[in-house]
């Protein structure tokens, strides 16, 4: 049975387009529009989880291999992907109506998270690379506009960066298309397999294809060396949508596809130049990991800091998706979960920090822990499992991806990722003792926790951490790991 | 049975009971321990005289819950006890307003259970355990005696220097018990393992650790410290009393039960050379102290020599004194020791500079601190005096003079030195300032009892000797009974005092010992100063000035070594973090100041890097990949 997911593209996109419409008669409208929307969404794609059954991948009918748009159908990674996407948009869609109370241009805000969720689902749902190119287009303009929403300077400087950089990229990714419908006179998934396995010369050929668009979606991903929009981008953009692009955006729009091309990659075995495109992948992996650690060491900026720490983590990611092993590519899968989970809660709780205290400066910080208990408990749930604390849910995945690494044989990369976890702990506990811990200074004694309404996503998302952390196995037995075998 | 457990356990019991009580209260839980110690003094009584074993389950492996009343361990037993009570009923007065207090019955409580464990434990293993648990509350005691550091020191030197003592007693217990198979003593004892190879190790390190709990050489270097900073009931209590009792008994045991020590001379030699040496070293010590309890504890110390002298001399005459000079040194060590407290406690200082005439004033304190010097000095007829002689006799027999005089002339050196102090506390001139009255009754009245037994003991040392100390060594090779079977000639030395050779020896020394004391104070001045011309001697006057520099203290000696060590290991340690803490994070750190400065906002640079990126990638995929 094939499920089409078309309607968690098609929903939200119409929900969008009212947005700013019923905004007209009550700003509060939109906000409920786009709530429920995407709960109901949420709802749906867990409900899914229980009806799902092992995908068949429908075979092409033989005259068929002119130009094929075969969209909306997908397995059970894509489901993953969509209820990460529906419950960082809900969360942040749900947090924005109390954070954003004053604003009266919540009809275009909440039609442009709307837009990015449809084009993400879209994103993710799709099964040829045109469709897929044109989501990410959607979702990159979604938030360009997102980023520069409150019209100061940083946030057009940052929107702009990320524009600068990602409009190459797109180019890439073009690029890439139009080499495969020029080689295999089709854009789909199921063509670029059937080429590559027709035959060696073939198969290089599309290793070259899938190394151009890789490098496409690595400017997207935020993966170092072209990772440069993201600490100003994220730094700049609204607290909200930080989470949203650290949480979901650039794992969707960048992660996604780049573990999909591993997975393509890896489904030529024997093939020189896809082992070495693989070898590519873990080498940028490997160096995000490190180098995202050491950039986040030094920052004096909460969400700075939380955007380095988000180049290193989807390190980890796409080091593991390149390395291969079914074991490596379900790590790979449930590390980008339980990503999603806590750097939006940490971001989420930057963003009710700003605005408690109207800073995320955090040399100014201090003690918070009296004054803002959940937020100060939630965020070091989050902090203690990117850090990969057992028995938190980053702890699991952390640890699956270090044993694939060295049951693999990438002995060095397994050590790298052990000792960056390392650095992941430092960071975050300097960050923790700074912002939350120690004495509270004369000008935070009247800063008050923030209101309920913007706890509740983190407290879900602490439950979903610490839940995941004590039954693993419901995602990585019941979801990661037949994502990456049936894939695979 | 129950008895037994009743010795071992209703102290240990008591003891958190005894501390429970505060404030106003706090005479309740006096109350208790001192009913404690009388309790378990009934108990010991009535089991005097039984001969009996009885076995719990315990760990498994042979090492079994056995307890055994036989008449060595009722000699122990019941001495144990008597001290316990008597201390118990002296503390009532002393400890009142002492900031120790709250701590002092609980820990005299639990050392009791332990020490009656320890007595009456008839497996090694459960000897051992109680007699290491002694441990805690000697540290106890020690380090809660006072609210300073002196004290905490002093109680980690005593914890130490007990603890090495116990480590050789572990090993011993180890290499007896494999040797003879099994953990019981009764089964060890009805078999003597031969002294040599393993055997001489076991007996080495066994005769080491009941050594080491006694206070011998060179086990004794905290006891003169404890003397300064404890509180006084405290060194009656146990280095007077309790640990000697408890060593000597465990060295008996070994000598006599378990090792066939009359088969070895030379282990024979080693201990009875031991002995002299430390009753030498430890009296030319005493004599040249200034202070009532220092001097005392190195007499405790000295006496000690005395027994182990006796108990290694192997013949019954000897072993039969030292046992019995056991109790007579507790009975007047103690004794002692309880009129320092009551000079302390009414004068407030023990200094000898600061103290004289107190005999006036008073005059129940000196009388029975006259008894018990007489006693420790052995003047005739109180109690130290036939101990002594029997020990005297004992080393003669053995053919080596040289023990016999060295022991005569620790006898006379003790004299001098009490002769000094008696003189400057009790007689002599009283220091402007000094007014004093007599002790509480309270206190009076341990001290009395105490004194008592060294007149009785004295007087009638046929009883004791025939009552205590015979039946013990019944069944031995040093049995008087059989004394003939091994070639001794029946000792008539067992049947109190006759008029003979060794009478008026002891007659000698006391002469020659006064005729020291007037020399002394010729020369001196003042009683203070009687020893003076000892002390500073040519060639002994550098020998004490390097003790009283501790140069002779393996602690202290091994303090230093361990303070080089330990600079060498910090060293080694700071190396060691350099290269796992100073270095990466050094590196780290520097690698984060360049990577947090490169993303300084500048597009160019983003979009350099993303191209070089891009080139990177695409020579790793043509270089390592099969591109042309």
């Amino acid at each position: 049975m094939t499920i089409s997911y078309f309607s968690f593209v098609s929903i939200p996109a119409l929900a969008a387009l009212a947005c700013p419409f019923v905004a007209k008669l009550k700003p509060r409208y939109a906000d409920m529009i786009s709530g429920s929307a995407l709960l109901a969404g949420l709802i749906t794609a867990v409900s899914y989880i229980w009806e799902f059954h092992q995908p068949v991948m429908a075979a092409l009918p033989p005259a068929d291999l002119t130009f094929n748009l075969e969209v909306f159908r997908s397995d059970i990674f894509s489901l993953l992907m969509i209820i990460a996407i529906y419950l960082v948009a809900a969360a942040v869609a749900f947090f924005s109506i109390f954070h954003r109370r004053q604003d009266s241009r919540a009809g275009i805000w909440q039609g442009l998270l709307l837009m990015s969720a449809a084009a993400m689902s879209g994103i993710v749902s799709a099964r040829d690379f045109f469709t897929l190119y044109v989501f990410v287009e959607v979702a990159a303009v979604a938030a360009y506009a997102l980023i520069a929403f409150d019209d100061t300077a940083e946030g057009i400087e940052g929107a702009l960066k990320y524009f600068f950089m990602s409009a190459p990229a797109s180019a890439f990714i073009l690029l890439g298309v139009a080499l495969l419908m020029l080689y295999t006179g089709g854009v789909s998934f199921a063509h670029l397999s059937r080429a590559a396995s027709a035959s060696a010369a073939n198969e290089t050929a599309v290793v070259v294809i899938l190394g151009v668009m890789a490098c496409g979606f690595m400017v997207k991903a935020g993966l170092v060396p072209f990772h440069g929009w993201t600490p100003d981008a994220y730094q700049s953009a609204p607290a909200p949508v930080s989470a949203l692009l650290s949480g979901i955006v650039t794992k969707a729009a960048g992660v996604y596809a780049l573990v999909r091309i591993a997975m393509a990659l890896k489904s030529m075995p024997g093939n020189v130049a896809a082992a070495a495109a693989c070898n590519g992948l873990m080498f940028f992996g490997g160096l995000s990991i490190v180098v995202g650690a050491l950039g986040a060491l030094r920052q004096r900026d909460f969400k700075r800091m939380l955007a380095f720490s988000s180049i290193s983590q989807v390190g980890y990611i796409v080091l593991a998706a390149g390395a291969g092993t079914p074991l490596a590519m379900a790590g790979a899968i449930f590390h980008l979960f339980n990503h999603t989970t806590f750097k939006a809660s940490l971001f989420l709780n930057s963003a009710a920090i700003e605005k408690q205290t109207g800073t995320t400066d955090m040399k100014s910080l201090s003690g918070l822990e009296t004054r803002m208990p959940w937020t100060a408990l939630t965020s070091s749930i989050a902090m203690l499992s990117t850090a990969g604390i057992p028995p938190l849910s980053g702890f699991w995945s952390k640890a699956i991806i270090i044993f694939a690494l060295w049951k693999a044989g990438f002995h060095g990369y397994a050590v790298i990722a052990t000792l960056a976890s390392v650095l992941t702990l430092a960071y975050f506990i300097v960050m923790q003792s700074r912002v939350f811990f120690g004495k509270t200074p004369e000008h935070l004694l009247q800063v008050r926790e923030a209101e309920f309404g913007m706890l509740v996503p983190v407290i879900v998302f602490s439950a979903i951490i610490v839940a995941l952390g004590l039954y693993f196995p419901i995602l990585f037995t019941g979801m990661a790991w037949p994502a990456a075998r049936t894939v695979l | 049975m129950t008895l037994m457990l009743l010795a071992i356990f209703l102290p240990l019991a008591a003891a958190p009971l005894a501390m429970s009580f505060a404030g106003k209260l706090r005479r309740v839980g006096d109350a208790v321990a001192i009913l404690v110690s009388l309790v378990c003094l009934v108990a010991s009584v009535l089991l005097f005289g039984k001969d009996m074993l009885y076995t719990l389950p315990w760990a498994g492996f042979g090492f079994d819950f056995s307890m055994r009343i036989y008449p060595l361990a009722s000699l122990a037993l019941c001495a144990v006890n008597g001290f316990a009570l008597l201390v118990s009923r002296y503390s009532w007065k002393f400890m009142e307003d002492k900031p120790a207090r709250d701590w002092y019955y609980f820990s005299f409580l639990i050392t009791l259970g332990f020490a009656n464990g320890a007595i009456l434990a008839e497996n090694l293993v459960l000897m051992l355990f109680f007699w290491e648990g002694l441990l805690v509350t000697l540290y106890l005691f020690l380090a809660l005696a006072r609210e300073n550091n002196e004290c905490k020191a002093t109680a980690m030197k005593a914890l130490i220097i007990n603890g090495a003592g116990d480590v050789c007693l572990m090993a011993g217990v180890v290499i007896t018990g494999w040797l003879a198979g099994t953990m019981s003593m009764k089964s060890v004892a009805a078999a003597p393992l031969a002294i040599h190879g393993w055997g001489m190790a076991g007996f080495i390190f066994m005769a080491l650790g009941a050594m080491a709990k006694a206070g011998a050489l060179p086990f004794h270097t905290w006891i003169p410290d404890a003397a300064s900073d404890a509180q006084l009931p405290f060194m009656a209590y146990l280095p007077a009393a309790l640990e000697k009792v408890l060593g000597i008994y465990l060295l008996a045991k070994v000598c006599l039960e378990f090792y066939a020590l009359n088969s070895s001379l030379s282990m024979r030699l080693a201990l009875m050379t031991l002995g002299a040496a430390t009753i030498l070293i430890a009296v030319m010590m005493a004599l040249v102290q200034s202070e009532y309890k220092r001097l005392l504890s190195y007499h405790a110390i000295s006496q000690v020599g005395y027994m182990i002298l006796g108990i290694g001399t192997g013949n019954p005459v000897g072993v039969a004194g030292g046992l019995f000079h056991m109790v007579n040194h507790a009975v007047y060590k103690c004794c002692l020791f309880l009129t320092g407290g009551s000079v302390e406690n009414r004068a407030g200082v023990t200094k000898l500079d600061e103290l004289g005439g107190l005999a006036k004033t008073m005059p129940v304190t000196a009388a029975c601190f006259v008894v018990a010097a007489a006693a420790i000095s052995g003047i005739p007829p109180f109690n130290g005096y036939f101990s002594k002689e029997l020990i005297y006799k004992g080393a003669l027999d053995t053919g080596y003079t040289g023990f016999f005089i060295a022991a005569e002339l620790g006898s006379l050196l003790t004299l001098a030195s009490f002769l000094k102090l008696g003189h400057s506390v009790y007689f002599g001139k009283k220091p402007e300032g000094l007014n004093v009255k007599e002790a509480s009754w309270h206190m009076l009245g341990p001290m009395l009892v105490l004194a008592g037994i060294c007149v009785i003991f004295g007087f009638g040392a046929k009883l004791p000797l025939k009552f205590l100390i015979e039946p013990s060594l019944a069944g031995t090779y040093a049995d008087a009974s059989l004394a003939s079977l091994y070639g001794f000639s029946v000792p008539e030395h067992l049947h109190g005092f006759h008029a003979d050779k060794l009478f008026f020896m002891a007659l000698g020394v006391i002469a020659l010992a006064s005729l020291n004391h007037w020399f002394g104070l010729r020369r001196g001045g003042s009683p203070q100063k009687a020893s003076e011309h000892v002390h500073h001697a040519p060639g002994l006057g550098f020998v004490y000035s390097l003790a009283e520099k501790r140069f002779f203290d393996p602690y202290d000696q091994g303090m230093k070594l361990t303070f080089f060590l330990g600079r060498g290991l910090y060293v080694l340690d700071r190396v060691m973090d350099f290269f796992t803490d100073t270095l990466p994070a050094a590196l780290t750190d520097f690698a984060s100041l360049l990577v947090s400065r490169l993303h300084g906002g500048f597009f160019g640079y983003y979009l350099g890097w993303a191209v070089a990126g891009f080139v990177l990638f695409a020579l790793i995929i043509s270089y390592t990949g099969a591109l042309p």
